[in-house]
């Protein structure tokens, strides 16, 4: 029973780390304002922390850059598991505008299995919380396979 | 044989291990919702809080490389078992589990134990974050704890004025003072004092706008840095748990006297006056201040929280 708990509180506390692998900031912004008190994101049990290793969803946003190739896949490994990561934006998946460029080594399914992609570019704040919120539904999916 | 179950019930039931841990959940909830309500959001479920612990049982425990790892795992079971220890001393009005003459210094001590496990759980982990959050613990330990003792001297002053050294360190001695002569927050010399203690809880516990040590967007949560898992889940809980036993000691040194001598009574009348003096000290504040600066935070309980609490001392002293 109580293991039967702990799967359904997985999917109703999903706390979100975020990481900016060189994004323009944009959907850095439409990020925060999903948690503004006009969106509450809260509401479903959404909070921000500030270290990986207390993270279940890892919000990765931007193009990943040469630069930040080598913290995005440091702070991947210190997430614990059962986590979700969710691709923000265009840029993780495609590019975006800044595909071809020399500075860029994408996408981010070369260094980590993306479970949910919100597209666009930037994505709105209602697509962000949907994007989260199946993210919050794989928790609870993978913790109870995890336990198999 | 019924002595030893009796024991047992309070132990691990009602005042004890049960009731605190509920009560600080529920304590949490409600603060959360509170906040969410005063800034115009629906928030989370007053359940949060529980569903949190939860999920930390469930994820994987991560022991860092550079962590010692009996002190890493060993701090958040000793910072709970503290504070339980030290809930099991406060009264929940009328009703003691344990006293003794001097439990009020056990209290402060045990409660300041309670910030030493915090901060050798963090020293243990090796990181760098850490190590700065619990410097910052350190000082914000230092800032409430003189204006700490100074509202526990006043207390401990006006419920004594009769005994034999002219002020008491008995829990016991100042509930019974209270339901004689009525509670010492109705007495105008305390009121300055209520007030210091109603700053001190939030810095204590390490609410929001005291929370320097856990300053998730300057310092990625500081002294919790490191921890994942149970025991990040524990120490959660423990700061659940520190809430309830703040406003519990509160409510027994302020508002000892509205003791009715029945238990359910008693025990409705302790949730309604904790859930009261969380929104008062710890909700308001919480939504509508952004996070103090470590040496504004010392600053501002050195001189005007300190002085607010030696004002009550000396009208103590004066109007005796």
């Amino acid at each position: 029973m109580l293991q039967n708990m702990i799967d359904s509180s997985m999917k109703k506390s999903p706390w979100i780390f975020h990481i900016n692998a060189g994004s323009c900031n944009g959907c850095d912004i439409e990020l925060v304002s999903v948690l503004t008190p006009r969106y509450d994101a809260e509401r479903y049990g959404f909070k921000l922390c500030g270290s990986p290793r207390q993270a279940d969803i890892v919000v990765v946003s931007g193009p990943v850059t040469m630069q930040s190739r080598e913290r995005l896949r440091r702070t991947l490994a210190q997430v614990p598991e059962p986590f979700c990561v969710v691709s923000l934006g265009s840029c993780p998946r495609s590019g975006n505008v800044f595909k071809g460029s020399y500075a860029i080594d994408g996408p981010l399914e070369k260094y980590v299995h993306v479970d949910v992609s919100v597209a666009g570019c930037t994505p709105k704040p209602e697509a962000i919380i949907a994007g989260l919120a199946q993210a919050a539904q794989l928790l609870e999916e993978k913790r109870k396979e995890a336990r198999k | 044989m019924t002595n030893v179950l009796l024991y047992a019930v309070h132990l691990f039931l009602f005042p004890g291990l049960l009731f605190i841990v509920v009560m600080g959940l529920l304590l949490a909830g409600i603060d959360r919702k509170l906040v969410a309500r005063m800034q115009n959001r629906v928030g989370a479920s007053i359940l949060q809080p529980w569903y949190d612990f939860l999920k930390c049982c469930g994820k994987e425990t991560i022991i860092p490389r550079h962590a010692r790892k009996g002190l890493f795992l060993g701090a958040p079971v000793a910072c709970f078992v503290i504070l339980i220890s030290a809930a099991l001393f406060i009264p929940v009005f009328g009703g003691l589990s344990m006293s003794f003459e001097g439990d009020v210094v056990v209290i402060l001590y045990l409660l300041t134990a309670a910030g030493v496990a915090i901060i050798v759980g963090s020293a243990a982990s090796g990181s760098p974050f850490a190590g700065v959050g619990l410097s910052r613990e350190m000082v914000a330990m230092i800032s409430y704890e003189l204006p700490f003792v100074l509202v526990l001297l006043a207390v401990g002053a006006l419920c004594g004025q009769d005994s034999a050294y002219g002020v008491t360190f008995s829990m016991d001695e100042i509930v019974r003072w209270q339901t004689e002569n009525g509670s010492s927050l109705l007495h105008p010399a305390m009121i300055p004092a209520a007030i210091a203690m109603l700053f001190v809880i939030p810095c204590e516990i390490g609410m929001h706008p005291f929370d320097i040590a856990e300053a998730e967007t300057e310092i990625s949560e500081g002294t919790l840095t490191e921890y994942s898992g149970a025991p990040l889940g524990v120490f959660k809980l423990c700061h659940c748990v520190k809430m309830y036993v703040m406003t519990a000691l509160f409510c027994a040194l302020f508002l000892g006297g509205l003791s009715t001598g029945i238990l359910l009574v008693d025990a409705l009348l302790e949730v309604v006056f904790c859930i009261i003096v969380t929104f008062l000290c710890m909700t308001v504040p919480h939504a509508i201040c952004a996070r103090f600066k470590v040496e504004q935070v010392f600053k501002f309980y050195w001189t005007f929280v300190s002085a607010l609490a030696l004002i009550s001392l000396l009208l103590v002293w004066i109007m005796r």
